[in-house]
C-alpha cells in the first residue's frame, strides 16, 4: 500500500482540478460537488463497529476502489498513520471532514490524483463517495459519480432497502444518500446588502446555505455553499434539477447586483477592489480574515475585467493555500499565529507579483 | 473565543439565526448550551446532540430543520436493536443509528422524524448497481406533480394546456394499472 509521506506530497504537487481548471459560469460558481453516503450490508455502521470491523471494512473498500478502477491514479491514506498537519491539509482541501481530524482508527481516504474523486472511509458511514468539478455543472458531476457508485456496488454489497433506499447512519441522509452542492462567490450581493435576504429565501425553499470557512466565521470571503437537505422521496435527478433552478436564480441576482454596483456606485466598487488589491500586493503581515475578504474583492475585480493579467484560478488557489495547514506546509515548519500572518502575506505577494492593474 | 455566557470556557458552539433579515449570533460553551437549551429562545427547537453533531460532523451535513432535530417518542421507553446492540437512548444522544437493522428496531421513533426531514417517505432514486428503484413510486410522484400542474392551469383558466396535462394524467394512470 502506498501510504507514506509521498502520498500528501503527490497530492500537493498536482493541480486541484476543481480550483485550477475552468468550468461553466465559474465567475460566480466556483465548483460543483456531489457526495453519496453508502454502507456495507450486514455490517454495523462505523460508530457502532469494533476496531477490527473498521479495519476490515477499510481494507475491503480500498481494495474495491482499486479494483473498480474508478479513480485514475488513486492515492490512499490510512488516517491513523498520517500526521496531524497532513490531516488538516486534507481537511482544507475538502477531502476529509472535521470529524476525521481526530485520529480515528480504521478510517481512511482514497482519492484520485487530481482530487476530482474521493472516498472517505469509515467516517459517519462506511463510504462517503465524493466527486467535484469546476464551475456550475451538477449534471456532469452526477453522471461521473453515478458511474463510480455503480462500479463500486459491483464490488461491495450496499445496505439498501427498497422502501427507504440506501441506509445511512444518520436518518437525514437515507434514500438517495446524496448531498449535492455548489460553491458560489457572491460579493455583489454582499456589497449591496442583499445577501441575508437571499440566504433567508433559499433556506425557505428547503435548501441549506452556509459559509465555506466553518462555523462562526460567516460570510468570510463571500463564499457560500448551497445544497439540498431532503434526500428521500425524490430521485437524484429531481433533487439536482431543483437545486440547479434555485442556484441559477442566485447567479442571476449576483449578476444584477454587480451590474447595478457598476452603474450606480462605480467609485465605491473601484475603491473596494483597488484597496483590497493594494493590501494583498503590499502587505507584510495579514490575518486570515483580511486575506479572504480581500481575495474576494480581487476576484470580483478580475471577473469585472479590472485586471489585465490575472488568472482567476490563481486567486481560487490562494483561497486554499492561505489557510493555516497549507501555510505551514509552505513554510515547512509549524507556525505561531503571528508567524502565519507574515508567511501568508509573503505567499500572497509572491503569487500576485506579476499582476498588472488596468484601472 | 470565550463563551458569552460564563465567560470562562472556550466557546465551541456557534449559533446563528436570521430572523427577518436580522442576524443574531451566540457563541457559547457546551455546558452553558446544556443549561440554556431549555429556556433560551435562540436555542429552543435545537437538540443539543444535533448541534454538537453539526459542529464535529462538519460543515456539509446540515440538519434539515428544527422539527427534524427533535426525535419524537417517549424517552422513558428504551428500545434496542438486537442486531448491533444500539439503543434509542444512544440514538437520541447522537442522532445516529448503529446498523441497517436499527431502521426496523426504531421504526416507531423514525417514521415521524423521517416525514419531517424529507420531502417524501418512499425512495424513488437509483438502486445499487444502477437502474431506478420503485418504478411505481416514481410514477406516483410524476402523477402528483401533474395533478398539481393541472390544478394551477385550471385556476389560471389556461384550459388548452390543462387538456394536454389531463391526457398525460390519464395515460399515466393507465400505465400504472398495467
Amino acid at each position: 500500500m502506498r501510504n507514506d509521506k509521498s502520498g500528501i506530497d503527490r497530492l500537493l504537487s498536482n493541480r486541484v482540478s476543481w480550483l485550477a481548471d475552468s468550468g461553466p459560469e465559474d465567475d460566480i460558481a466556483i465548483s460543483s460537488r456531489i457526495r453519496l453516503a453508502r454502507n456495507i450490508e450486514k455490517t454495523p455502521f462505523p460508530m457502532a463497529a469494533s476496531v477490527e470491523i473498521l479495519e476490515n471494512t477499510l481494507s475491503i473498500i480500498m481494495h474495491a476502489v482499486r479494483k473498480s478502477a474508478s479513480f485514475p491514479d488513486v492515492i490512499e491514506f490510512e488516517l491513523e498513520k498520517v500526521s496531524d498537519l497532513e490531516r488538516r491539509l486534507l481537511l482544507e482541501r475538502r477531502l476529509i471532514s472535521r470529524e476525521l481530524l481526530a485520529c480515528k482508527k480504521g478510517s481512511g481516504l482514497s482519492v484520485s490524483k487530481d482530487e476530482t474523486f474521493a472516498v472517505m472511509i469509515n467516517e459517519e458511514d462506511h463510504l462517503r463517495i465524493q466527486a467535484m468539478k469546476p464551475g456550475f455543472q451538477l449534471h456532469e458531476v452526477w453522471s461521473d459519480i453515478n458511474g463510480i457508485d455503480d462500479a463500486l456496488s459491483r464490488e461491495i454489497p450496499y445496505a439498501f432497502d427498497s422502501e427507504i433506499g440506501f441506509l445511512t447512519s444518520c436518518p437525514t441522509n437515507i434514500g438517495t444518500g446524496m448531498r449535492a452542492s455548489v460553491m458560489l462567490h457572491l460579493p455583489g450581493l454582499a456589497l449591496s446588502g442583499q445577501i441575508n435576504a437571499v440566504v433567508h429565501g433559499v433556506s425557505k425553499l428547503g435548501l441549506a446555505v452556509r459559509g465555506i470557512f466553518g462555523e462562526g466565521s460567516d460570510n468570510l470571503g463571500n463564499l457560500f455553499q448551497v445544497s439540498n437537505q431532503s434526500t428521500l422521496g425524490e430521485s437524484e435527478e429531481q433533487i439536482i434539477d431543483k437545486l440547479i433552478n434555485v442556484i441559477r436564480q442566485i447567479i442571476n441576482h449576483e449578476k444584477n447586483a454587480r451590474q447595478t454596483l457598476l452603474e450606480k456606485k462605480q467609485n465605491f466598487l473601484l475603491n473596494h477592489v483597488g484597496r483590497a488589491y493594494g493590501i494583498l500586493k503590499h502587505a507584510y503581515t495579514i490575518s486570515s480574515e483580511e486575506t479572504l475578504n480581500s481575495l474576494s474583492a480581487l476576484r470580483l475585480g478580475v471577473d469585472m475585467g479590472m485586471f489585465s493579467s490575472v488568472d482567476i484560478h490563481v486567486v481560487n488557489e490562494l483561497f486554499l493555500t492561505v489557510q493555516p495547514a497549507h501555510l505551514q506546509k509552505y513554510a515547512m515548519r509549524e507556525l505561531e499565529s503571528a508567524d502565519r500572518e507574515i508567511y501568508r502575506a509573503a505567499l500572497v505577494r509572491e503569487k500576485l507579483r506579476n499582476i498588472d492593474s488596468r484601472n | 473565543m470565550h463563551c458569552e455566557l460564563c465567560k470562562k470556557n472556550q466557546a465551541t458552539i456557534h449559533i446563528q439565526e436570521i430572523i427577518e433579515g436580522k442576524k443574531k449570533a451566540l457563541h457559547i460553551c457546551t455546558e452553558c448550551a446544556a443549561k440554556k437549551s431549555h429556556d433560551d429562545s435562540i436555542l429552543k427547537g435545537f437538540n443539543l446532540a444535533e448541534m454538537l453533531y453539526n459542529l464535529t460532523g462538519q460543515m456539509e451535513f446540515p440538519f434539515v430543520n428544527d422539527e427534524a432535530a427533535q426525535i419524537p417518542g417517549d424517552p422513558q421507553v428504551l428500545l434496542s436493536c438486537h442486531s448491533c446492540g444500539w439503543d434509542s437512548d444512544k440514538f437520541r444522544k447522537t442522532g445516529r443509528l448503529g446498523c441497517s437493522n436499527c431502521y426496523s428496531a426504531f421504526k416507531e421513533l423514525l417514521d415521524p422524524a423521517l416525514k419531517n426531514m424529507h420531502r417524501g417517505t418512499l425512495h424513488v432514486g437509483k438502486k445499487p448497481g444502477g437502474g431506478a428503484s420503485n418504478e411505481s413510486g416514481r410514477l406516483m410522484l410524476e402523477l402528483m406533480n401533474l395533478q398539481k400542474e393541472l390544478e394551477e392551469l385550471v385556476q389560471r383558466e389556461e384550459y388548452e394546456k390543462a387538456a394536454v396535462i389531463r391526457d398525460k394524467i390519464n395515460k399515466l394512470k393507465k400505465q400504472m394499472k398495467e
